[in-house]
């Protein structure tokens, strides 16, 4: 099992390699453009933090969408009991 | 060296309660990629068109104008602050690398198993270098993100101080601490999304998905806005396209209302839309054009490949770095026009004047600013031909400057190239293995300068054409564009391969 596990951990590594260095050699032996393609890319490894997965990041961005959406409905609603109460 | 790793050391407590994307564990399939992508887009979307919630007015001279066009920004609403933090964590961290350590960070993404033998190399200083570097790196990518992070708290706080959405007292406390506690958290949702799309989850990468996002979103609005502007003229659509339709539908005189749609000067035109399409059609067949070296495995015999180099080399990167030393030039020379409008110097930085079209837009008159600023329209350029002269050469050498510095800064010119194929056990057949940079060297300082070159030419004509959005920014949108395509081919190929073995 063990074998197996750390070869998987091993193309996890490479393809991780591939997706965020600027080196990216394909199977097929065609070498990587080389070109500005991934120039913006600036966390291209792990830091160590509180790890959340994808997930949770999407979901966490419509809770604060909604959030945001729900001050300005209850803000809309005190304005108007405010000006229609005193 | 001693210096900056304490200071990385200091902020290491802090790291832990950075939010952090876990990586891809198994490869996330094609489709899912897709979807993750969309979504984290839809959110872009939702939160630049949300208005902040709490703010009293956004009228007003708006002294970023300038940059939001590469930074993904939108007055007003939740995405204020766009990629900012992000852009400036990293160009800060690069720069301040960048004179000792970069080295270093090649190093790491090349290749692991490299770094003990280079870094004792390149610092023998350095104790128990592989070590040290693992350290290092995390810290690197984590202070990166601290700083973003902190970036966006300090610009939220700059912007309700400095009084952009009415002053404090106006707004309450409670609301501006609303406002400052929205856009922080909104800087915050930006980082994870880049890095959630960066980390195998998503297609490209965040920012420049966000910068092209922005840009079509304004061409699309301006060619399909449905809103009605009274100028005059009576009630007039916005949109040139649908103004076009309107005007032909309901005036008389379809010849005027014809010339009306094509040529009217405030309001996009149709002529407007025209350029855009061409100049889009035209950098797309630029991309086209490249150098193909064939390069042969040592190792795996008859493993052919080649190695494209492309005309445009360093892609979008000079006219960002361009449009980035540009906004801020002018951000400065505006401030500084506002305090002291009579001092020579401050004159000869800029001179501004509210523009009557757009609303409390400045635009420059003289000095500096107005020169690299483009000519508005071929009359304009006609009339002061010095103008348009200078404004051309700045911006053609300016772009191939930047272009060439970049190759050095980012680890593509030919020596780090050269240095990857031979790590990949690669050689250009005919010729030795010594004589591969000299090969390289001959094409890739040509093409990342003339290349930069093509793309400020570009640039200007789409900006005399007067394309919708700017020159910069429609030219952003098409490089992005045009990395995605190749992202996807790649990515389905890849699939496919997969798929077929």
């Amino acid at each position: 099992m063990a074998p197996r596990g750390s070869a998987a951990a091993a193309a996890g590594m490479r393809r991780r390699r591939i997706v965020g260095g600027s080196s990216s050699a394909t199977a097929s032996g065609s070498v990587g453009s080389g070109s500005g393609g991934n120039m913006l890319r600036f966390y291209t490894d792990d830091a160590p933090g509180l790890k959340i997965s994808p997930t949770v990041v999407l979901v966490m961005s419509l809770c604060f969408i909604g959030f945001v959406t729900a001050l300005h409905v209850f803000g809309k609603l005190y304005r108007a009991k405010a000006g229609a109460g005193p | 060296m001693g210096g900056g790793f304490r200071v990385l050391h200091l902020v290491r407590p802090f790291l832990s309660f950075l939010p952090e994307v876990q990586s891809a564990d198994k490869k996330v399939p094609f489709r899912e990629k897709v979807i993750y992508t969309v979504i984290s887009l839809f959110i872009f979307l939702v939160c630049s068109q949300l208005p902040l919630y709490g703010i009293h007015s956004t009228t007003g001279a708006d002294p970023f104008y300038w940059m939001r066009v590469i930074l993904a920004s939108n007055r007003g609403t939740v995405m204020e602050l766009g990629i900012t933090p992000i852009v400036t964590s990293g160009l800060v961290i690069q720069l301040l690398a960048g004179s000792k350590i970069i080295e270093v960070d090649n190093n790491v993404r090349e290749d692991r198993a490299l770094l003990g033998a280079s870094f004792g190399v390149h610092c023998s200083c350095m104790l128990t270098p592989v070590f040290m570097l693992y350290l290092f790196e995390f810290l690197l990518n984590g202070a990166q993100k601290l700083l973003g992070i902190l970036i966006a708290i300090g610009e939220a706080v700059a912007y309700v101080l400095s009084g952009m959405y009415g002053s404090v007292g106006q707004l309450g406390v409670g609301n501006a601490i609303l406002i400052i506690l929205q856009l922080c958290f909104a800087g915050i949702i930006v980082i994870c999304l880049d890095e959630l799309l960066q980390k195998g989850y998503g297609l490209g990468s965040g920012i420049s998905l966000f910068i092209a996002t922005n840009i079509c979103e304004n061409i699309i609005w301006k060619a399909f806005s449905p809103t009605t502007i009274n100028s005059g003229r009576g009630a007039e659509f916005e949109g040139a396209v649908i103004s076009f339709v309107h005007n032909l539908l309901t005036r008389e005189n379809k010849i005027r209302a014809l010339r009306e749609a094509f040529y009217r000067q405030n309001l996009p035109n149709v002529t407007n839309l025209l350029a855009t399409v061409l100049i889009f059609l035209i950098v797309i067949y630029f991309q086209g054009f490249r150098v193909v070296l064939p390069v042969r495995s040592k190792n795996a015999r008859g493993q052919q490949g080649s190695y494209p180099i492309k005309l445009f080399y360093t892609s979008n990167m000079p006219i960002i770095l361009h449009s980035a030393l540009v906004s801020n030039l002018y951000f400065i020379s505006q401030l500084l026009y506002r305090r002291y409008s009579g001092n020579f110097f401050v004159n000869l930085l800029g001179k501004w004047k509210e523009s009557e079209y757009s609303n409390g837009q400045s635009i420059p008159v003289g000095g500096l600013a107005y020169y690299i600023t483009a000519p508005s329209s071929l009359a304009e350029m006609a009339a002061n031909p010095f103008h348009a002269l200078f404004y051309l050469v700045f911006m053609l050498s300016a772009c191939a400057l930047f272009s060439k510095t970049w190759i050095e800064v980012s680890g593509s010119s030919a020596r780090d190239v050269a240095k990857q194929l031979r790590e990949q056990q690669m050689v250009m057949p005919g010729h030795r293995e010594g004589s591969l940079q000299k090969e390289l060297n001959r094409y890739i300082p040509t093409a990342a300068a003339f290349g930069g070159m093509c793309i400020g030419a570009l640039t200007v004509l789409a900006d005399l054409m007067g394309a919708i959005g700017s020159g910069t920014g429609i030219l952003l949108a098409v490089t992005i564009i045009y990395q995605y395509f190749e992202t996807f081919e790649k990515e389905k190929a890849s699939e496919l391969g997969f798929f077929g073995l």
